[in-house]
């Protein structure tokens, strides 16, 4: 098992290694910030220019500047945001929780609609409501995820008004104040269901297939034969070993959240990674986008690191792989 | 652990192609709307009422069937929604397909070479595969944008970043079990050269299982083409691209709401449809993938 630990760590670690140059040879390639930042007074002046390079450090070669910027993103140093005149790492500070609330949300209405949904489709196979979920599931898979957001802040924000249509209200920080817990959940209730609507779709069939697979095998129906009720063979027999492969899939489903929102954040004008990301891009805002990008990518590759590490101590016939 | 079963059936009696056909039922509605969609992208300029990009602010605004002349109303700028959405096909069209034609092509090539050869070409191919199908697809279409600045190339190039991996791991799976067959065993005992079985005896069995990846992966193109373009990291402002359009219509989403509406139910039917064509040409042609998907 440590061995297994052991040698998934060192990929994760090599791909994260492997993403940082990439990202960084990108935005390299991208264009030049020194002059990017040159106020408009001196635009043609090559002296400042050449003094706004050293300062950034921009006069070094490619790989010195990728060093330096790797011995700093280790402690997660980007420098200053462009746009904002104070260091990143202050921002992703008020970034992050956002973005881990709204896809921890997300990924709590995912699985709490989509299993039991799966698992009673499984159950009432080929019945109305098991036909009804897999017209959910097909839609949910062919709906744009910006269109429905638009679509449910027209209807619950707009017509009725019952909801915020953006922001996440008075929230701040990883965790709110007892009084403003409910204006939280008012804010989260429409992205959260949005960010969910495309996973729930993917985790209703997986456990419709995995509990349609364990109903068949014989310890189950020993268990029906032996005249157990079918509430007891159902949720304590099937439904246990039918939910494996499902808590994996969310376990990499939830790691694509934290990245995958980018599109609901910038909807529901959600300050979280994503938005940052999205300004940071389009308007050249370099140590932004590094912030950004490296932090939604080492979340993706811990998370997955995670997921797998538990499951090889689910299923022992994974590390053995 | 999607791998479907291998194990080989013994040999059928071949049904031709045409009794198959008759078989099973071609599915009428997702071929109908794929019909539409190819022809409004094809004749665009006959078939729009109005030019999409032609300003009237006098006529600006315009619910739908309000007027005879805009049947589908007009945006804040008095553009004519129906000739934008049909434009939007087009944009659509071009995109998706040439986003999705590159990748096939890189996608097979690099599943048929890792495939045959095997040794280190297989495992440093896959492990590139597999990195650019772990990426989060958003975020890698981010970063080629900061690269290429916003565009219909840009995102073309970021589609299709994500993309061939999916036909490199489908293809190459393949490969694999048709490496195995006795015609070819039979083709590199004669001497045939490796290119010439690559390309005529081990393509065209491989050959279904790349039309059924697809036409199952244009649904998810369009849907990624279309967030990008509601990102405005594709076409400039105004394009009439769906997704532009659905970004448009956000910013006046509580008086103008058809403005978003339309484009959004267009991306959306113009998906389930491929979709379906993609489920039914899975079972057509290839029954074994069936379990796959």
């Amino acid at each position: 098992m440590t061995g297994y630990i052991g040698r998934r760590l060192i990929e994760g670690i090599i791909t994260l290694i492997a993403l940082s140059f990439v990202v960084f040879g990108s935005v390299h390639l991208a264009g030049d910030p020194a002059r990017f930042l040159l106020p408009i007074s001196a635009e043609h002046d090559e002296t400042v220019y050449e003094e706004q390079k050293a300062r950034l450090g921009l006069d070094k070669p490619f790989i010195v500047q990728y060093w330096n910027f790797l011995r700093r993103a280790v402690i997660l140093d980007f420098g200053n945001s462009f746009t904002e005149r104070r260091p990143v790492q202050e921002i992703l500070k008020e970034r992050i929780p956002a973005t881990v609330h709204l896809a921890v949300a997300g990924m709590i209405l995912a699985v709490g609609i989509g299993v039991p949904l799966g698992i009673i489709s499984a159950v009432k196979r080929d019945t109305l409501l098991d036909r009804i979920c897999k017209a959910f599931a097909i839609f949910g898979m062919a709906v744009p995820q910006f269109w429905i957001a638009i679509m449910l802040i027209i209807l619950f924000a707009g017509y009725w008004g019952w909801l915020p249509a953006y922001g996440r209200g008075d929230t701040q920080g990883w965790i709110p104040e007892w009084s403003q817990i409910p204006n939280m959940f008012r804010h989260l209730m429409l992205p959260a269901s949005v960010l969910a609507l495309a996973i729930i779709a993917a985790i209703m069939r997986l456990a419709r297939s995995a509990m349609l697979e364990v109903l068949d095998t014989d310890y189950v129906k020993f268990a029906q034969v032996k005249g157990m009720g079918d509430r007891v063979v159902i949720w304590k027999h099937a439904a246990r070993n039918a939910l494996i492969p499902v808590i994996t899939f969310g376990g990499i489903s939830l790691a694509g959240l934290l990245n995958g929102s980018v599109v609901v954040e910038v909807v529901f004008a959600w300050p979280g990674v994503g938005l940052m990301l999205l300004d940071g891009v389009l308007s050249n805002n370099y140590p932004q986008v590094l912030g950004a990008i490296m932090v939604s990518g080492a979340a993706y590759i811990l998370t997955a690191l995670v997921v797998d590490i538990l499951y090889g101590y689910a299923d022992p016939r994974v590390r053995l792989n | 652990m999607a791998t479907p079963d291998l194990v080989l059936t013994t040999a059928q009696p071949q049904q031709s192609w045409r009794q198959r056909l008759a078989e099973k039922k071609l599915p009428w509605i997702p071929i109908v709307v794929l019909l539409v969609l190819l022809v409004c992208a094809a004749f665009a300029p006959w078939l729009a009422p109005h030019e999409p990009t032609s300003l009237n602010v006098i006529n600006s605004k315009l619910a739908p069937f309000e007027s005879s002349e805009h049947p589908l109303g007009t945006d804040v700028l008095g553009r004519d929604m129906m000739s934008r959405l049909i434009y939007g096909a087009r944009t659509t069209v071009q995109i998706s397909v040439t986003a999705l034609a590159l990748g096939a092509i890189i996608g097979t090539v690099v599943g048929l070479v890792s495939g045959y050869w095997g040794g280190w070409a297989d495992a440093v191919l896959m492990r590139i595969t597999d990195a650019a199908l772990g990426f989060p697809t958003i975020l890698l279409a981010l970063v080629v944008v900061v690269i290429m600045d916003p565009g219909p190339l840009a995102i073309i190039l970021a589609v299709l970043l994500t993309v061939w991996a999916r036909f490199a791991r489908m293809i190459r799976g393949d490969v694999l079990t048709v490496k195995g067959y006795d015609f070819v065993t039979l083709a590199r005992i004669t001497g045939v050269k490796s290119p010439i079985i690559l390309w005529r005896h081990i393509f065209p069995n491989v050959a279904n299982t790349l039309m059924v990846i697809t036409s199952l992966m244009v649904g998810q193109i369009i849907l990624l083409e279309a967030a990008l373009s509601f990102l405005g990291l594709g076409l400039s402002p105004g394009a009439p691209a769906w997704g532009i359009m659905v970004a448009e219509g956000q910013e006046v989403i509580l008086d103008v709401w058809w403005l978003s509406l339309f484009p959004g139910v267009a991306i959306t039917v113009v998906v389930l449809a491929f979709n379906f064509f993609g489920d039914w040409l899975r079972d057509f042609l290839d029954p074994k993938l069936r379990r796959a998907g």
